[in-house]
């Protein structure tokens, strides 16, 4: 089949499933699939939003213990035995009584062949409706704090009127406000500086039923008695609105005085540990955020990041690769232990930082990491970045649900021939073993299925894949032979009820040893992004140069693997179009800042590879090779250009989206003119009409985004033009001397600054001298 | 009415001399030789213990008095030496060796009372008010009416050490009218009781505002029986009677239960309108969860303050906690506090049961009457001394008002007010829903407010030389061996020193000069100085002749309290009983010539009334022997016998009984010319003296009984209680009701008047309860009633005939 055809069919599989495999025909053998250096794996958004899709309002039909695959579109059904055969354990299943007017001609919608990704909605209701606990730092500049509560108080009307909202805020110490009390403003307080077991938390905010501890008789009409006494703090917005804005309204700086020479004691820690400690004891796995709003980093008690004397600095990845670092080990441990919590008792936890200076996230990241929460980093929360892209957290569906889900989990499925290696994205494992798990390890492996606690429309998983070793294809079955996978994603919906996604995939298996068809099937942009999350993976316990060798050995071995070329003659270098981009993604995701640590700092690091593990294939690629337009008189609109130094011309303006940042440059003519102020000016309407086109297209870009990115207009020259410089391929820079001859070892020969020609030169080279 | 002159303006004794002072710095007018001629002291009156009974109106007679030669004073002031009302010694004529006095066997002590009321007003003292204090180089007493000036008024030499010093330059110039003093008008050379002002070097630090932190208990307890109710109504109405003249009194309020609730108050004019309850749970160490608005100034809040006391009782109204961290709250408060210093005022019903102090329910009802008991009136848990001591450094001072209607280890708590100059106040069973409860709290707990109590106070007593103060008793902290430490100075209590001969005193007379420095709650640094000269004899028949036995008593009164925590109630019973037999036996052996007397029990006519003090010290409710008084009624007790004034403490030991049915005319009407209430005479506590168809009023300060007798007259209950027959007579706590009827009024009068604590010369809050009790009636109460009646036989002790019985065989053989 032609690329283009397949392309054009993954992309509707993407449409309609979510999903993009990396190879889109199953080996058959395992050693076929060893030789296919890029795993198999899938990179799925279990809520990919699917309009069009009919919700099911009943329960699924599921096989037989131990199986439980949900029935769809490949199961075999024999309308007049009355019976189901599934198709990952060959078993057959008697049709439940409602099934009986099935014919040929009338089936139901989830056997139906569009039918691959269906949806249920369960009879399980959630425990209680979502519930938003803010927890708000109070260490901050008096126009910051303003507008952090404003954007807070206005959030209120965005909650649904059921949701359960509470406040903890702190600075010095930690303040649990207890909106349920009528008689004053009332807040319990905790030491900043004490690490706090959860029980204690527990006892100290009342929340234990024993022991004399304080127990407010229920005043009828207030709060479900189920909610028990959490429900002093944690209250249904329409209740307690008037009490939480007059409370946000109220609040203050922190009040302890800091000395010139000292940071603001911040007890982060603690007021996180006693966010989780609240919601755990009363609403264990029911859905909710616990959402961070940091102004800077934590500078007391557990989970301190660094210490309140100004003269001491943030850790920075020099610090760390230097194992300089008093506080960042212990607060690792903290908020790791913390994130372990939370997913377990099933929240979320977003962190918002608003602060120029870092903020902790490297240390806090596995909070979010784990939970499927937000990280958004922002320089303050005086700033639309933060506003908006907090108030997008809070986007409904036309339905005027809230578009989150909670207590979310993916179970797969495999048929057997396929065993699961893995997941990589904002989940933790629920540890659970069955016949699908296989023997290897890539990213969160030993278990088919996984607890993600927070789950939206755009969150997808690479889920990774091995052929297992003995299993030969089955003969029995007539045409191609296929491998299956099924995903199932339990998840509370904020409507109020638990729902049931299913994903049922199946795919051909490799004919004989060296079937072609493998290799056509080869999608070089899930592989990319699929490959960068395991880098990325490894680079969090690897150190940096060897995760970067491993890119290379990776990219070497593939192209040596798939590559048409005669043995040491890098002039018959030719790789099928269905490659040709995977070099490129390569050689810039070992320029950018997932593996590139060092222009940034760790908080940064931290931001960008919590936003590259939640995203979908297109915008990832977007991050790890950023788009270039450019837009000049000669034609209508922007042109993509190549990420390219020499893409910069005097009379053109370039439109950079690297994802996290949407630049626009303007080539020094066109900011020479625009500072002469031409586009004001009568007789320059397409100047100014030059001037705009970009700024629109950036506009359009940002639609959708999350987090909204940082918006940049620049022209040559100009200081901010560095972002661009960053990001473009050194082609008219480098000199070929400085390259090579220092190492002889094939993996370690690439530096850093080298262009894409040297890149693919040296690729080149190496791949046909066949030493990998 | 007050003996002293209120104010400095010249007086005629003043004027008298003035003559002769143009030449300042002569000579005085009429200052004589020290050591003249010894004066005739006090004669010795012998009387029979057993043969002439007892005269209770002994018991009010002044102590015998001071004989000093003539001149010993540098002016002819009338108020040279101090008053009774605020020191006493047991002995006015003082042995001049050791061992005389130790042949003696009487106790050398003072009793000092250094304020006789609540507020100044009420019994000023002359003020020196020019900061211009002489005072002796060598032994830093205060120069007083009995130092001498020599080197044409130069020099003054000094009473107590006998060193010469300059005469101060300002002493007789005043700076406000910049002209020449009258020295010999100056109060500290005419008043023996005097307050200076004091410049800078007193004051370690700028005089501090007052403070007041409340503890209020809002555990279930608390709460349900009106407890907070009550407190913080009645705080939010006596808000104008804390002393605030210098508008800076700061007030703060930590609730309490398992959890502290601080409450930041803002400022009227802030913002920020609202007060916050700030919750922590955290008992380890106790923290302050904001640094400012906990401890706010009145004057500056009191609207948001006013608010807050009306709200506090509503935040708690549903509580259901049974916990206290009483211990932990202390703790909490002495934080916030101690930068300033000041009161922490505990409100409580419960029983410290977590966090800091932590206390456990050990009463236990079958010890009770045993020799374990004591164990009970000792201190559970440490914390209680070592905290107390830790408040003491940082001046904080703390009172206990304690309501629990069970348990509640009184004995632990009140060492918090014994080492920090505070109190222990008592309301067992307390309910507010009785209004006679809710009366008696809030008009003490007002009262309690209103004191201008001093800060940072020491109280130091010097001597003649030879003397040497060797043990303090009373609520205070003894920081070194001579000086005693009080956060905050009370106004309603009083001090015992013993005091050591260690030197032969050759002088006619010898001076004990006590000084308390303190700051007023008006942020002024000041020292009030008592100097009480007493003469010297080498006598013992001197000696028993001036010996003072209320004072005495007042000093066992301390040694019994002592004893009792440290071995015991039956030592400290023990103790009492062979210090009187010693006593007498001394007096047979040494001064009435070792002979019998016709069988009698010789004493002196000034200590007749000591036996019965000693027996009512024995059957007091602290000491008495009996299983059926709750420990922490008698560690109550214990706190009020080692601490009450002594003309309470007289009152407390031996109660005050009035016959009222039969009243003398003039008894409970207002005397034409002063006043005053006219009071019945006091009758012996002695069923015998109890006609049935009496009424009587049975007081000892504390509490009181309305005593109906069983035939009483239906005309006597309709007069009195406006009821028709005994039979609707309810016995128990109560008011005696306001009739249109004159014996109803005199009645009334006489309850209210022996109430009354300025005419005992005394300081107090304490607003007894009013018992009605029929002879006929409830047995409990009647019991309780008759346990009063010191010289009756009881249960477990001995009538007063039986007692001096008892003390003639002893001293007999
Ligand atoms: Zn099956
Ligand atoms: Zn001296």
């Amino acid at each position: 089949m032609e690329h283009e055809t397949l392309k054009e069919q993954w992309s509707e599989v993407e449409d309609r499933d979510g999903i993009r495999l990396s190879w889109n025909t199953f080996p058959s053998s395992r050693m076929e699939a060893n030789r296919l250096v890029v795993p198999i794996g899938a990179l799925y958004t279990p809520l990919k939003e699917k309009p069009d899709t009919p919700l099911l309002q009943y329960e699924p039909l599921t096989c037989k213990q131990p199986c439980r695959a949900v029935l769809n579109p490949f199961a075999t059904v024999d309308t007049r035995a009355k019976l189901w055969i599934c198709p990952f354990c060959l078993s057959r299943n008697t049709l439940p009584s409602h099934y009986k007017d099935i014919t040929q001609d009338a089936i139901p919608p989830e056997l139906h062949p569009q039918s691959t990704t269906i949806e249920y909605r369960l009879a399980r209701p959630a425990p209680s409706p979502p519930i938003f606990l803010y927890v708000v730092d109070t260490c901050q500049e008096e126009d910051s704090l303003k507008a952090l509560k404003d954007s807070l108080v206005m959030s209120l009307s965005l909650l649904p009127p059921a949701a359960l909202v509470g406040l903890i805020t702190y600075g010095t110490m930690a303040q649990v406000h207890e909106l349920g009390y009528g008689e004053c403003a009332k807040s319990y307080v905790f030491r900043g500086s004490k690490d706090y077991a959860a029980k204690q938390v527990q006892e100290m905010l009342g929340l234990t039923s024993s022991g004399g501890r304080p127990n407010v008789p229920q005043q009828p009409g207030r709060t479900p008695a189920s909610m028990g006494p959490a429900a002093r703090f944690l209250l249904p917005v329409q209740q307690c609105e008037f009490h939480l804005t007059n409370a946000l309204e109220q609040l203050q700086r922190d009040p302890w005085p800091v000395a010139n020479d000292k940071r603001s004691l911040r007890c982060t820690g603690v007021a996180l540990s006693v966010a989780i400690g609240l919601m755990e004891t009363s609403f264990l796995n029911a859905g909710g955020r616990i959402m961070l709003f940091a102004g800077g980093p934590a500078t007391e008690g557990p989970g301190l990041v660094v210490g309140p004397e100004l003269r001491e600095p943030i850790r920075s990845h020099h610090d760390i690769d230097r194992d300089n670092i008093k506080y960042y080990k212990k607060a690792l441990k903290f908020y790791d232990n913390l994130a372990k919590r939370t997913a377990h008792n099933g929240h979320i936890v977003d962190i918002f930082a608003g602060c120029l200076d870092q903020v902790g996230l490297l240390e806090m990241k596995g909070l979010p990491n784990s939970t499927g929460g937000h990280m958004i980093l922002t320089d303050s929360f005086t700033s639309s970045q933060f506003r908006q892209s907090f108030v997008r957290v809070f986007d409904k569906d036309t339905n005027d649900n809230l578009i989150m889900g909670f207590n979310a989990s993916l179970e797969v499925l495999t048929t057997k021939e396929l065993k699961i290696t893995g997941l990589i994205g904002h989940a933790v494992s629920l540890n659970k073993k069955s016949g699908s798990v296989g023997e290897t390890e890539c990213g969160i492996g030993n278990t088919c299925s996984w607890k993600m606690c927070g789950i939206d429309p755009t969150a997808s998983f690479g889920v990774y894949f091995e052929i297992a070793s003995q299993g030969a294809p089955s003969q029995h079955q007539q045409g191609p032979q296929k491998g299956m996978l099924q995903f199932l994603t339990y998840y509370q919906h904020s409507s109020g009820q638990f729902h049931l996604r299913v994903t049922t995939v199946a795919r051909n298996l490799s004919g004989p040893t060296g079937d072609p068809a493998i290799a056509q099937s080869f999608d070089q942009e899930a592989a990319a992004v699929l490959m960068s999350r395991i880098a990325v993976f490894r680079a969090e316990v690897d150190d940096g140069p060897d995760v970067l060798r491993w890119v290379d050995r990776m990219l070497i071995r593939l192209c040596s693997r798939f590559a048409e070329y005669r043995k040491d003659d890098p002039s018959s270098f030719r790789l099928e179009k269905n490659f040709t981009l995977y070099p490129q993604f390569m050689f810039h995701l070992r320029r950018s800042q997932f593996l590139q640590v060092f222009n940034n700092s760790p908080d940064e690091t931290a931001f960008y590879r919590h936003v590259l593990n939640h995203e979908y294939v297109g915008d990832s690629l977007v991050m790890i090779q950023p788009t270039l337009d450019s837009y000049t008189f000669e034609q209508d609109g922007g042109v993509p250009v190549l990420l390219d130094s020499a893409s910069i011309q005097p009379t053109h303006i370039l439109l950079l989206d690297t994802f996290f940042q949407i630049l626009i440059f303007h080539g020094e003519t066109m900011a020479e003119w625009r500072k002469a102020g031409y586009q004001e000016q009568e007789g320059y309407e397409n100047f100014k009409a030059i001037l705009d086109q970009p700024r629109e297209d950036a506009r359009e870009l940002v639609q959708d985004r999350f987090p909204l990115p940082r918006f940049i207009i620049c022209d040559a020259n100009g200081s901010q033009a560095r972002f661009l410089l960053s990001k473009l391929n050194p082609s008219t820079t480098h000199t070929t001397s400085t390259y090579g001859g220092t190492s002889r070892s094939a993996q370690t020969i690439f530096t850093d600054d080298v262009s894409l020609q040297t890149f693919m030169d040296h690729l080149m080279k190496l791949a046909v001298s066949g030493t990998s | 009415p007050s003996h002293h002159a209120p104010s400095l303006s010249p007086r005629l004794d003043g004027i008298q001399h003035g003559m002769n002072n143009m030449n300042i710095g002569g000579q005085p007018p009429h200052q004589g030789q020290q050591m003249q001629q010894r004066p005739q002291l006090n004669q010795l009156y012998p009387t029979d213990l057993l043969n002439a009974p007892l005269n209770v109106a002994e018991l009010d007679l002044p102590p015998p008095p001071i004989i000093l030669p003539p001149n010993s004073s540098v002016t002819p002031s009338p108020h040279a030496n101090c008053p009774p009302k605020h020191v006493r010694s047991t002995l006015n004529a003082v042995p001049t060796t050791h061992s005389l006095l130790k042949k003696s066997r009487l106790p050398f002590a003072l009793v000092i009372q250094p304020y006789s009321s609540l507020h100044d007003d009420e019994d000023p003292v002359p003020v020196v008010p020019d900061q211009v204090i002489a005072r002796c180089r060598r032994c830093r007493s205060y120069i007083n009416p009995f130092a001498t000036f020599l080197d044409q008024g130069h020099r003054w030499r000094c009473n107590m050490c006998n060193l010469t010093n300059d005469v101060p330059q300002a002493f007789d110039w005043d700076a406000a009218t910049q002209k020449q003093l009258d020295r010999w008008a100056r109060p500290e050379l005419n008043y023996s009781v005097v307050e200076f002002i004091a410049p800078q070097e007193y004051m370690v630090r700028p005089p501090q505002p007052l403070v007041y932190l409340f503890l209020f208990d809002v555990s279930y307890a608390s709460v349900t029986s009106g407890l907070l109710a009550t407190g913080a109504r009645c705080i939010l109405e006596s808000l104008d009677r804390i002393p605030n003249a210098d508008r800076r009194t700061r007030l703060g309020f930590l609730a309490v239960d398992s959890s502290l609730h601080y409450f930041a108050i803002p400022r009227d004019d802030s913002e920020v309108g609202e007060t916050s309850m700030l919750v922590v749970s955290d008992l380890d160490e106790p923290f302050l969860p904001t640094p400012a608005d906990l401890l706010v100034t009145l004057t500056e809040c009191r609207e948001n303050i006013e608010t807050f006391l009306g709200k506090l009782q509503e935040m708690f109204q549903n509580t259901q906690n049974g916990g206290s961290c009483m211990g932990s709250a202390l703790r909490a408060g002495h934080k916030l506090i101690s930068p300033v210093g000041g009161k922490l005022t505990v409100l409580t019903a419960s029983l410290p049961n977590m966090g800091h102090g932590k206390l456990d329910m050990r009463e236990d009802k079958k010890i009770l009457g045993t020799s374990k008991e004591g164990s009970l009136l000792q201190t559970g848990n440490s914390f209680y001394k070592s905290f107390a001591v830790e408040c003491s450094k940082n001046q904080v001072s703390i009172d206990m008002f304690l309501f629990s209607s069970q348990y509640q280890d009184v004995a632990s708590l009140s060492n918090l007010p014994r080492y920090t100059g505070g109190q222990t106040y008592f309301y067992p069973g307390w309910n507010a829903a009785r209004s006679e409860d809710a009366i008696k709290f809030a008009r003490e707990f007002s009262d309690y407010l209103s004191a201008e109590i001093g800060l940072e106070a020491v109280l130091r007593v010097r001597a003649t030389t030879g003397l040497r103060m060797n043990t303090f008793y009373g609520n205070f902290f003894n920081r070194s061996s001579d000086l005693c430490a009080f956060p905050a100075f009370p106004r309603d209590q009083s001090y015992v020193v013993e005091v050591a001969i260690d030197e032969s005193l050759n002088k006619g007379v010898i001076c004990l000069q006590s000084a308390v420095l303190h700051t007023t709650c008006n942020g002024e640094r000041r020292i009030r100085v008592m100097t009480l000269a007493l003469p010297t004899t080498q006598s013992l028949a001197d000696m028993y002749a001036s010996a003072d036995q209320a004072a005495i008593a007042t000093f066992y009164s301390h040694k019994a309290v002592e004893r009792a925590l440290g071995s015991g109630l039956e030592p400290a019973r023990d103790a009492l009983q062979s210090k009187l037999v010693e006593l007498l036996q001394t007096y047979r052996k040494e001064l009435a010539g070792g002979n019998m007397g016709g069988g009698g029990l010789q004493f002196p006519a000034n200590l007749r009334c000591l036996p019965v003090l000693f027996l009512g010290l024995i059957k007091n409710i602290a000491l008495r022997k009996s299983a059926q008084i709750p420990s922490d009624m008698r560690s109550a007790a214990l706190c009020q016998l080692s601490t009450l004034p002594l003309p309470l403490l007289m009152q407390f030991i031996y109660p005050k009984m009035y016959s009222l049915h039969d009243m003398p005319d003039d008894a409970g009407l207002a005397d034409e010319q002063s006043g005053e209430i006219g009071m019945p005479p006091p009758i012996n506590l002695s069923s015998a003296c109890l006609v049935p168809y009496g009424l009587y009023l049975i007081d000892d300060g504390q509490t009181q009984f309305l005593w109906v007798g069983r035939d009483a007259v239906p005309q006597l209950l309709d007069d009195v209680f406006g009821l028709p027959d005994k039979s609707q007579l309810k016995v128990g706590k109560q008011t005696v009701p306001v009739l249109e009827n004159d014996f109803n009024e005199r009645v009334r009068a006489v309850i209210e008047r022996s109430r009354d604590h300025r005419g005992k010369g005394v300081g107090s809050i304490i607003v007894p309860h009013l018992y009605v009790v029929r002879e006929d009636g409830e047995p409990g109460m009647r019991l309780w009633a008759t346990t009063l009646l010191v010289e009756d036989r009881a249960d477990q002790g001995v009538s007063l005939k039986q007692w001096l019985g008892m003390m003639g065989e002893k001293v007999a053989q």
